[in-house]
């Protein structure tokens, strides 16, 4: 098992902020979602990862505590993950992105 | 070399993986991106071989944002690290042999002027610190002196990182590495006083830890190189595998390195700045308005 970035709905929609999405290293991995947060009635959209193209550097996670100081984001084990976003779940739109959560894991 | 050749073959669109689905759709091609959009659209980079937490992917990333027309460029690199992430992205992609980078991208540069006249088409040069102030040194320079107008930027991770450490014009002295164990006994080169003096029209010193800032140099240089002359950008992309920084900690190793020894700097000549206001609407060099005199009653 190996670890990759989560990042808390419930934080990041409160803030939205986006500069995990400006600092990772990885292209279209942390990406942003409006419905994500402002369907569950919080002000702001959300950041979420593609967990299958995260390499797990915690760089976002150095971001969001030190220059966002938001501690939205922290590294979890990929099997400990309920739901998670996969590139081939993700539909872009004008604005933000769609994602449909699946398991993480397969078999 | 435009629009066209990011559109689906008629009866194709159905085949085609979702990855080529989503960049012609919903890609940067054709319309303007800039660094606040990142997460909400089709990036041209993509899945790449670089180590995990590379600042210089992170600033190649942000180098493919700010191009100001993708459909209209070309880059050149050449052996190194950065060609296993520039060579991932939906733009083409020219390899050089080790070192002479700058004469290829001196031919295409002129080539495409032959082919198509005025229609702007770019050519960046990303090429590492070996490639650029070692072993293709007198290829770059050559070109800054004969003034090619295309981008140089090297990607300064100080150290020969994809063979294992050895030491480049471009480390710092007294930095002891894998494979130079004693430490560096010369002076790091400077790059910046070099470009100057061989006249390129733009010279720029960034780290990517302040993506705005890259993304307005990037755009500048490669705007500048279209019709005034050579642009350098030199940028710090830290090796964390060979300086041994734990990856969590890149971005404050680049904070520290950017506050110590490679803070911001641009250089620009008069007719850069005169080609960027009137051509592209830069407001930034227009003459500041005077202040008035002091004593007077304000108005």
């Amino acid at each position: 098992m190996y670890l990759v970035a989560d990042i808390s709905v419930e934080i990041c929609a409160a803030k939205s902020c986006k500069l995990c999405t400006q600092y990772c290293p990885e292209a279209n991995t942390i990406l942003y979602s409006d419905e994500m947060g402002k369907d569950k009635g919080f002000k702001y959209g959300s950041a979420y990862v593609a967990v299958d193209r995260c390499k797990g550097c915690a760089q976002c996670v150095w971001v969001c505590d030190n220059m966002a100081k938001n501690n939205a984001i922290k590294m979890i084990m990929i099997d400990q993950l309920p739901v998670a976003a996969l590139t081939d779940n993700i539909t872009y739109g004008e604005k933000s992105t769609t994602a449909a959560l699946v398991s993480p894991v397969v078999g | 070399m435009s629009l066209d050749y990011v559109k689906f073959s008629s009866g194709f669109e159905k085949f085609m993986p979702k990855e080529y689905r989503d960049m012609v759709e919903h890609g940067p091609f054709g319309k303007k991106v800039s660094v606040s959009q990142m997460g909400s659209f089709k990036e041209v980079l993509e899945e790449h071989p670089m180590c995990a937490g590379c600042a210089m992917t992170l600033f190649i990333r942000l180098a493919m944002i700010a191009f100001p027309n993708p459909e209209d460029t070309i880059t050149v690199g050449t052996a190194g690290c950065g060609r296993l992430a520039i060579s991932q992205a939906a733009i083409p992609f020219v390899y050089g042999n080790y070192g002479d980078q700058n004469g290829v991208a001196s031919g295409l540069s002129r080539g495409l002027r032959l082919r198509f006249g005025d229609k702007p088409k770019d050519v960046v040069v990303m090429a590492g610190d070996g490639g650029t102030a070692d072993i293709g040194f007198q290829q770059v320079l050559h070109s800054w002196f004969r003034k090619e107008r295309f981008t140089t930027i090297m990607l300064d991770n100080e150290v020969y990182g994809n063979t294992g450490g050895q030491e480049s014009g471009m480390t710092n002295r007294g930095a002891v590495l894998k494979m130079a164990p004693l430490g560096k006994k010369f002076e790091k080169m400077d790059m910046l006083q070099m470009a100057k003096v061989a006249g390129c029209a733009y010279v720029a010193t960034v780290v990517p830890n302040n993506p705005r800032r890259v993304e307005s140099v990037i755009k500048k240089a490669v705007l500048i190189a279209r019709e005034v002359g050579s642009t350098y950008i030199q940028a710090y992309t830290s090796c964390n595998i060979e300086y041994a920084i734990p990856t969590d900690k890149v971005m404050e190793d680049a904070k520290n390195v950017e506050n110590d020894r490679y803070q911001f700097s641009e250089y620009i000549t008069d007719e850069a700045k005169q080609f960027l206001t009137e051509r592209y609407g830069y407001k930034e060099f227009l003459p500041k308005p005077a202040a008035p005199a002091p004593g007077l009653p304000k108005s």
